[in-house]
């Protein structure tokens, strides 16, 4: 008791790691453009964002002794002379002398600049003091709070000692002591880092009330609802339900990958069914070709390519059996949980056990290599880039190199040996391989989950427990991931965008709506088709593409549908399907769609790899790296001239196929040219359209080369290329 | 008509106020660049704008290379303040065009300065009229027998009292250096250097460095002169000889912009060797007082430069690792020693200039046979420290000093909290621990070490600015 009367009655000494290293932070001598670049700036490193703190307090004290840190005259430390700017310093001035940033460095050093003894609390938990802000247009900043929790349960205000940031400046701004204030209407992310944290608040600045009329739409399911709730507040309509053309053709695209024949065109129009929607949608979702398409983007996503040169694990055969394992699942309606469980746990043999190419195919290397597929793993499965970790802890996330190296552990062990025949690899986990070990300091870190502390039980395959943890209900982040791709697929955008970048500061759109989604997956025990049926039969899918006044600028809130460009091998089976001319792949059977076609190669499977060349032009993903970005969405040049007159169109129209039986008909001019459009735009032509073709055919009604021309022009319609 | 009478009266009382301001300088004498415009730059400019690195190729340490201009040409114009480029620059006000960038303007009475400075034709000092003469340092001029060792050994006597700078507690021991005729020990302390009996530890004798910090200290071969360099850090720094026996500043070489970290003199004392944070080292003739050569080859600071015992070699040791050997008359490469993997911390000539030693914070120590340029016997992780139950990764191993004795033992201290001494072929002949077991956080190592004259003593000052000494031999025994 004496002892604690004696100790409160001293100054308090400030610690290096809880007072003083947070100045390094907030000053920022320690961010990646100064002193915590790898390198150090003019010869003093500190560790970025100061993951490092013993190393930090050995360069700061005991490197150079008497300079930077000068106990002897405290005011003379070259540390509090650079930062008030009294002698030259690249970085300049960060603070004054009478600022208390330079009162907390002054009495460390003038305590003689102790590094801490024991075990200093740490920082647990980050908090602002309101996780929403409202502006009207014009509104008065407001001031953010940051609250740090230590482990040993205190807490303190940290806003002199946090950094502030927004995503989006031309909507709000923050400034350096966390003032918000409003710039334009629209919603993003303010943040504040602290520590290894960063955490955020919702700004929305409103669009002026007058002249808003919210139309209120009905809700069809719960997804309408979160949504119309959100754009509701946002001041934004959304925009018309799409008509029964519109909807026909986005749908059967979205879910069988290709635009309706004319047959499927007339059925659907002609039927006077109230709910003939959702039975269109059922009768898609029971398409084999739904399951192939989905199979498609899983194999595109696992990376699946054969080669055919035998000493590495991914021979062709290797990618048929993956393959075909992955259109199984699909086909079975196997729930994705499952699914991925199969993958993560799975040995044996390249060739006979699809699921095990998961370490053969997802890293396309000659060696088994632990980080990259650690890294490759979590962004696939979990949408979460932790490979930042490696050097530092994530600057803009709550991933520690902790985390890293020990889910890192989780696959030291993974090998692969030769099999009984060249083409053969035995993958299996080696269970006496060393786990990870830090970089900082060489300790080793046992395979841990992310963002758990302590790790699984050791002695024995621990990919048991990742599967079983991953893929376990209450994981939101796996069911998330899964959610926010599939809403993605279906809606151009995901609620996190890009999808496979989820980290604190860059968070869901609409918050509700992803959990909803997730919860879907998780009660329909991870079904894929009642998530999509849910979607699909939602009046935000269904909702035109053409924008009203109030949310022609929203690009983020699905007030509307976006228009997409198809995926190339989507382009191409609607080119075959509307053509009705077959294209065939090398490598495979005669009817192989290309959403079923994979790069086969001649040579090892490292590097890009499109295949056919009408996929390098139309952007299809290389399978180069684990990105959803390697699927290109944007308009080339080259993929208009392709169109133009590359061989795919021209060699399909009118010698053989859907235009010659049509030809073959000898229909009269209009019939013909609504004939064609509903082939290829599935829609009627405007009367408009109809006239203005009616000229081109002239006096021979059946003149083929006037057909033809037409034909060619609608295939080479920016309507037809896109999906609306 | 009123209106250029306006103009005219506002330029006459601009000017006007510019003279008044250069004459509240200095009524007396003209501004000059030397005493005045160059501490200004020295202050603001030359991190960006100096020897080591020259933004816009501008160079501001020198009267010559302020003449000279930037790559976008000259910055000042003699006689016009006001259509030179530095005065625009430095009093622009919006803050983004601004120099120095980001951080406060150079306060208006130096602004001032610059302008009288301009304004009053460019004098480089307070001895130049118009066009002046080569720069002048303050020369030395050698002792005729200054490597001819006889007389009685040097030693303090009767040195001026001078008032020791308060300091909050004793400043690091960064320098230690024995005399190499006497039973005397130079060790640096906060803008002073003590003088001490390396067996009691008693302070013999005080001489006033207001330069700043003392980071090196040599005597002579002779034990008559001690060179002591040092300075305040990103401000000033210099290498100063002192006369021991009555503590008389003799000279001063350099005129850094940071403290001189590494430095020497010739044991002919013809030549002073000083680099640091600059990254070159510069020889000095001490007769001329002129720079005589600048030795660029290093690419990170100069940690530490030595003349061999027999003047023919100057050895040069950097941050990251590297040690050059250069022709100590004409400044010329002659080998570079490669070896160490982090920063030469102290590099020491064996008396027989056969052999060089180094250490530094790779753990490492090495005899270096000159003649071939190859280790003879290297010991590394010389001063490990004890490894901490649950401790991984890699544990702060620095040697950081090195020092011969007179009979080829080699002593050296570390981040191990110990001083050692080491025979000639490697061997370790003694132990000396310093640490203090604290458990307050803050840990206490021996920064500098050296051997008595004698060799009967060693003796090594600590990060806590204390001296600790250790008899290694019984005195009067030779050999």
């Amino acid at each position: 008791m004496g002892d604690a009367r004696i100790l409160a009655a001293e100054p308090v000494v400030p610690s290096f790691r809880r007072d003083v290293m947070p100045v390094f932070f907030r000053a920022g001598c320690n961010a990646g453009t100064c002193h915590g670049s790898a390198r150090g700036k003019d010869g003093f490193m500190l560790s970025l964002f100061g993951y490092d703190p013993r190393g930090d307090y050995e360069r700061v004290v005991n490197e150079m002794v008497g300079r930077r840190v000068n106990t002897a005259v405290p005011s003379q430390s070259l540390l509090l002379l650079k930062a008030t700017g009294a002698v030259s310093h690249t970085g300049g001035k960060l603070f004054g002398r009478e600022s208390e940033y330079y009162r907390t460095l002054l009495s460390w050093i003038e305590a003689s600049a102790p590094d801490d003894v024991g075990q200093v609390p740490s920082t647990v938990e980050v908090s602002l003091s309101t996780n929403r802000l409202l502006f009207e247009t014009q509104g008065k900043p407001v001031e953010l709070k940051v609250t740090a929790r230590a482990s040993d349960g205190t807490s303190r205000d940290v806003t002199k000692l946090a950094r502030f940031f927004s995503n989006n400046e031309s909507v709000a701004k923050i400034d350096a002591d966390g003032r918000v204030t409003a710039v334009g209407s629209g919603d993003t992310h303010v943040f504040a880092r602290f520590s290894r944290f960063t955490v955020g608040a919702e700004v929305i600045v409103l669009p002026p009330e007058k002249g808003f009329v919210w139309p209120n739409p009905p809700a069809i399911n719960y997804i309408d609802t979160l949504v119309f709730d959100r754009l509701q507040k946002l001041r934004i309509a959304p925009s018309k339900l799409c008509d029964d053309e519109t909807f026909l053709r986005r749908v059967t695209l979205d879910l069988v990958a290709r635009p309706p024949t004319v047959a499927e065109y007339r059925a659907f129009m002609s039927d006077t069914r109230s709910n003939k929607r959702t039975l269109k949608i059922d009768a898609l979702l029971a398409d084999d070709a739904f399951a192939d398409y989905w199979a498609a983007l899983w194999a595109e996503q696992l990376r699946v390519i054969g080669g055919n040169y035998a000493p590495v694990a991914t021979h062709v055969k290797a990618a048929d059996a993956f393959y075909q394992w992955i259109r199984r699942q699909m086909r079975l309606n196997r729930p994705l949980n499952e699914f991925v469980a199969e993958m993560v746990d799975a040995s044996g043999s390249n060739l006979t056990n699809g699921p095990a190419n998961l370490y053969t195919m997802l890293v396309h290397k000659p060696q088994f290599e632990p980080k990259a597929f650690a890294a490759d793993f979590s962004q696939l499965f979990l949408g979460v880039q932790i490979q930042c970790a490696e050097c530092h802890n994530h600057p803009f996330d709550r991933w520690t190199q902790d985390d890293y190296y020990g889910f890192v552990s989780f696959f030291t062990g993974m090998k692969r040996k030769p099999g009984v025949e060249p083409r053969e690899r035995r993958i299996y986990y080696d269970m006496s391989a060393a786990p990870a070990k830090h970089v900082v300091d060489g300790r080793p870190m046992p395979a841990k989950v992310l963002g758990a502390i302590d790790p699984v039980p050791g002695g024995g395959d621990p990919r048991t427990a990742l599967a079983q943890w991953l893929t376990a209900p209450e994981n939101a982040m796996f069911s998330r991931n899964l959610a926010n791709r599939i809403w993605a697929q279906l809606m151009g955008r995901g609620v996190i965008e890009p999808v496979d970048d989820v980290r604190a500061t860059n968070p869901p759109v609409n918050e509700p709506l992803l959990d909803a989604l997730s919860h879907h997956l998780v009660d329909s025990r991870f079904h894929l088709r009642s998530l999509v049926r849910e979607i699909c039969n939602s009046r935000v899918y269904q909702l035109s593409a053409k924008p009203n006044a109030s949310n022609r600028g929203d690009t983020r809130q699905f007030s509307h549908a976006h228009l997409r460009r198809l995926r190339a091998d989507v382009l191409l089976d609607s080119v075959v399907t509307v053509t009705g001319v077959p294209r065939r792949f090398s490598g495979f059977p005669d009817g192989t769609r290309a959403i079923e076609y994979y790069p086969r190669e001649s040579g090892d499977t490292e590097g890009p790899h499109f295949g056919e060349p009408f996929f390098a032009t139309f952007g299809r993903s290389s399978r180069a790296t684990v990105c959803a970005s390697e699927t290109k969405r944007e308009p080339t040049l080259s993929q208009t001239l392709h169109m133009a007159v590359g061989d795919t169109v021209r060699e399909r129209l009118g010698q053989s196929g859907e235009l010659k039986k049509r030809l073959d008909a000898k229909l009269k001019p209009d019939a013909m040219i609504e004939e064609l459009y509903i082939l290829v735009l599935a829609r009627k032509p405007s009367a408009d359209e109809v006239a203005y073709l009616r000229a081109l055919v002239g006096k021979d009604e059946n003149d083929a080369g006037a057909y033809e021309d037409i034909f060619w022009s609608l295939l080479n319609s920016t309507e037809f290329g896109f999906n609306h | 008509m009123s209106l250029a009478g306006l103009k005219m009266r506002c330029v006459v009382a601009v000017f006007l106020i510019c003279a008044g301001l250069a004459q509240a300088a200095d009524p007396a004498k003209p501004v000059n660049f030397e005493q005045h415009v160059a501490p200004i730059f020295k202050r603001h400019c030359v991190q960006c704008h100096g020897e080591s690195k020259q933004k816009a190729g501008l160079d501001l340490s020198s009267f010559a290379s302020v003449s000279k201009g930037g790559t976008g040409g000259a910055v000042v114009v003699a006689g016009r303040s006001s259509a030179s480029r530095i005065v625009e620059v430095i009093s622009a006000s919006d803050p983004a065009e601004r120099m120095p960038p980001e951080n406060d303007a150079i306060p208006n009475d130096q602004i001032a300065t610059i302008r009288a400075w301009i304004d009053g034709g460019l004098r480089q000092n307070a001895g130049s009229t118009v066009a002046p003469p080569e720069a002048n340092a303050m020369t030395f001029t050698p002792a005729a027998n200054a490597t001819k060792l006889d007389g009685p050994p040097p030693m303090p006597e009767h040195l001026p009292a001078i008032g020791r700078a308060k300091t909050m507690r004793p400043f690091p021991v960064l320098a230690l250096a024995s005399s190499p005729r006497a039973p005397l020990v130079a060790a640096a302390s906060f803008e002073c250097i003590d003088f001490v009996d390396p067996a009691s530890r008693n302070i013999v004798g005080t001489i006033a460095f207001p330069q700043g910090e003392p980071h090196v200290l040599r005597f002579s071969r002779s034990g008559r002169i001690l060179l002591a360099a040092g300075g305040r850090p990103v401000q000033s720094g210099a290498a100063v000889l002192f006369d021991v026996t009555s503590g008389k500043h003799l000279a001063e070489f350099g005129d850094e912009t940071d403290a001189v970290l590494a430095a020497d003199l010739s044991p002919d004392e013809r030549k002073v060797a000083l680099g640091g944070s600059g990254r070159v080292v510069k020889l000095y003739s001490t007769e001329k007082g002129k720079l005589e050569h600048t030795l660029i080859k290093h690419t990170d600071w100069i940690t530490s430069v030595a003349f061999s015992p027999d003047g023919k070699l100057l050895a040069t040791g950097d941050r990251i690792g590297n040690i050059h050997l250069w022709d100590a008359q004409s400044g010329g490469v002659v080998l570079p020693l490669a070896e160490h993997k982090g920063a030469i911390r102290s590099l020491t000539w064996r008396s027989d200039s056969h052999v060089l030693a180094s250490c530094g914070e790779d753990g490492l120590i090495v005899w270096w046979d000159v003649a071939k340029g190859w280790p003879a016997t290297s010991r590394a992780d010389a001063h490990p420290p004890a490894r901490p139950e649950g401790y991984y990764g890699k544990i702060a191993n620095g040697v950081l000093d090195a020092s011969f004795g007179p009979t080829g033992e080699l002593v050296t201290c570390g981040r191990d909290q110990a001083v050692r001494v080491w025979s000639n072929d490697g061997r370790e002949l003694h132990r000396f621990s310093i640490a203090n077991g604290s458990t307050t956080g803050i840990k206490v190592f021996p920064t500098r070490v050296a051997m008595s004259f004698d060799g009967t003593t060693v003796i090594a000052g600590d990060s806590a600015g204390r001296l600790h000494s250790w008899q290694v031999k019984k005195p009067g025994k030779s050999k």
